[in-house]
């Protein structure tokens, strides 16, 4: 199984400087298709799904490799050794954008600069810090996962999952998009609201932009400051955006924030 | 309800107030968010959100709405964009369906699916461990009578055999027979006479060791040995003869008779005379020579009982429990003699005769002793 073909890898535009976009906790590289195709005239894009996600190959889910966002990182960092990507724009939303950190500081030639929307390092609050959700919310997210999965009613649930083979049918299948398959969907939402990343922020090597959108209840804008505030040599550009998806809501403003920082 | 393009509510009827529990004035200007729990705000911005703005629309999606007195209402929810012309967002509308009882029919349906799944998982472990576990014991039950079959065959190739063979020795014997009977009439020497003693001697223990070989290859055949049973002429009469043949193949030993048969025994006569010729034969060859034999032959209590006794070494305890086993020979007191089927043939012949064969050893004594029931 390669890694292109494991994380569903799509590579459009000239061979010019590599941009990366990872997409989040949610859906799948769709989330990009309002802001990707803006910069296929300057940049290589790279799209991907991560492994459980999308068009991905479910049979290369490890619930232990996936436990924590380490392993998404590693499969980061494959992918770009397979594409050979170097200095690269990493554009990560939600969840990714600690994974783009995490891949950083493993492997730093590969990353010339990080787009970090919707960050956040840790979800749970912990003393003074505040990330937005109490630990009990959190544990009420995940255990309401287990009866009903992502918020599907149970009866839609096997036409979606059941035909993760035949993408000819997503299409046309209504609620297609942010097709996950129940088990895996469980899995990642723990390793996204359990991560805590905060001492990685100090350590990034490369250059960072953060895109904050206003009431955002996954990611407040306290939690980007906290970012912009532990993250050197970063800044902090406040979208007009309401909500956890800039790229979708607001995609020219995305466009924009992304066009004067490269 | 209508939600204006940040997702605050500017429109609601009714029967959602009466639902959550916020008069109308109250959800305006209220995210839609706001009245799910944390898991359904979570779900909606993560999923539903982005799927509304990809494809226009949701349907059927599974929420719970937060009360204003904290009470969980399950609900379904469809979703629909209106968008101007040029594709700006106008508003969405939302449709609320209150699903409490099929929130609960689908949690019943997926833990039986749960419990489907485990049952199913379990149920192939089995059956896995069922399919090994028959596949062994029928290629062990499958070596097992293949083996035994080839035993089996070969069994009845060697008694064949023997019983070929043991026929085909009786002409010659007959002979042998004939010509010392000639013999007899002519005038001879001592030294001749006495060579055919021992001719004589040798021929009789012959002609016992190639009966026993056919009957114990016919008692296998043809299951058991026949009898031809005489209850009129004298039983005594057969075994003086036996003992007289006996005592002239070996002229040393001191063979004691101790005979009181004071009825008819109906029995195959010569089949007792082979017995008591076994057994005699087994004392010769085992006991100690210069100790008497003694056979005794007396009937009592409406039963013939016959023994032969002898001094010497006792028979040890494992030779004791093969003892009448075919092919059995004793522990090398002397050179090896016979085929090891003389006390064989002496049980099966008491078998057939409903009577049976006991033995006794201890330093003073061996003692066989047949007994067979007669009737009144």
């Amino acid at each position: 199984m390669s890694v292109l073909r494991r994380n569903n890898v799509f590579t459009f535009g000239r061979d010019g400087r590599p941009m990366i976009f990872a997409h989040g906790f949610g859906c799948d590289q769709n989330m990009w298709r309002f802001v990707y195709p803006a910069f296929e005239n300057d940049f290589k894009v790279v799209l991907f799904d991560h492994v459980g996600a999308g068009g991905s190959d479910l049979t290369a889910y490890n619930s232990e490799k996936y436990a924590s966002l380490g392993g998404y990182a590693d499969d980061l960092i494959e992918i770009g050794r397979e594409l050979r990507l170097r200095d690269a724009v990493f554009v990560g939303h939600s969840v990714s954008a600690m994974i783009g950190v995490l891949a950083s500081l493993k492997e730093p030639q590969m990353f010339e600069s990080l787009i970090l929307v919707g960050p956040s390092p840790r979800y749970i609050d912990d003393e003074d810090y505040v990330g937005g959700f109490t630990r009990e919310q959190i544990e009420e997210l995940l255990s309401s996962l287990a009866d009903n999965p992502m918020g599907w009613s149970a009866a839609m649930a096997p036409a979606i999952m059941g035909n993760p083979d035949r993408p000819e049918l997503g299409d046309e299948l209504t609620n297609s998009f942010c097709r996950t398959d129940p088990d895996i969907a469980k899995q990642f939402a723990r390793a996204t609201f359990m991560s805590d990343n905060r001492t990685d922020l100090p350590n990034v090597p490369v250059r960072s932009l953060i895109l904050q959108c206003r009431e955002d209840i996954i990611a407040a804008e306290v939690v980007g400051q906290y970012v912009l505030r532990h993250t050197p040599n970063s800044q902090l550009v406040i979208l007009d955006a309401t909500g956890h998806c800039p790229n979708l809501s607001a995609p020219e403003e995305v466009i924009a924030a992304i066009r004067a920082f490269v | 309800m209508s939600l204006q393009p940040d997702g605050r509510i500017v429109k609601s009827n009714m029967t959602l107030s009466n639902w959550v529990g916020f008069t109308q004035e109250e959800l305006l200007g209220r995210k839609f968010h706001d009245l799910l729990n944390v898991a359904g705000r979570i779900f909606l911005e993560t999923h539903f959100a982005p799927l509304l703005r990809m494809q226009g629309f949701f349907n059927e999606v599974a929420l719970d709405f937060i009360a204003k007195d904290g009470a969980t209402i399950p609900v379904l929810a469809n979703a629909n964009e209106r968008r101007d012309p040029q594709g700006d967002l106008l508003f969405t509308r939302v449709a609320i369906f209150k699903a409490h009882d099929r929130r609960r029919y689908e949690r019943e349906i997926l833990a039986a699916r749960t419990a489907t799944e485990a049952a199913t998982r379990e149920l192939e472990a089995l059956n896995a461990s069922l399919e090994v576990r028959v596949r062994n014991a029928v290629e062990e039950r499958l070596r097992v009578q293949e083996s035994l079959t080839r035993e089996r065959e070969l069994a009845e190739l060697r008694e064949q055999f023997i019983a070929i063979l043991g026929h085909d020795l009786r002409n010659p014997l007959a002979a042998f027979t004939g010509g010392i009977r000639m013999l007899r009439k002519e005038q001879l020497s001592a030294q001749g006479e006495r060579v055919l003693d021992l001719l004589q001697g040798s021929v009789l223990r012959m002609s016992g060791l190639i009966d026993n070989v056919l009957d114990f290859a016919r008692a296998r055949l043809g299951g058991g040995i026949g009898l031809d049973i005489d209850d009129e002429a004298p039983l005594k009469s057969i075994l003086d003869q036996v003992v007289g043949e006996l005592r002239a193949t070996a002229p040393d030993a001191v063979i004691d008779t101790d005979f009181s048969i004071s009825r008819s025994v109906p029995c195959d006569r010569l089949r007792i005379g082979q017995l008591a010729s076994n057994l005699l034969g087994n004392a010769l060859t085992h006991g100690q020579r210069d100790r008497p034999i003694t056979i005794g032959a007396v009937t009592e209590n409406d039963a013939l009982k016959l023994w032969v006794a002898n001094g010497g070494q006792p028979i040890s305890p494992t030779a004791m429990e093969r003892l009448f086993q075919p092919f059995f020979r004793g522990e090398g007191r002397r050179p090896q003699e016979g085929l090891g089927l003389g006390l064989h043939i002496a049980s099966e012949i008491a078998k057939a005769h409903g009577g049976t064969l006991m033995v006794e050893s201890s330093e003073t004594e061996t003692r066989f002793t047949f007994q067979m029931p007669l009737a009144l």
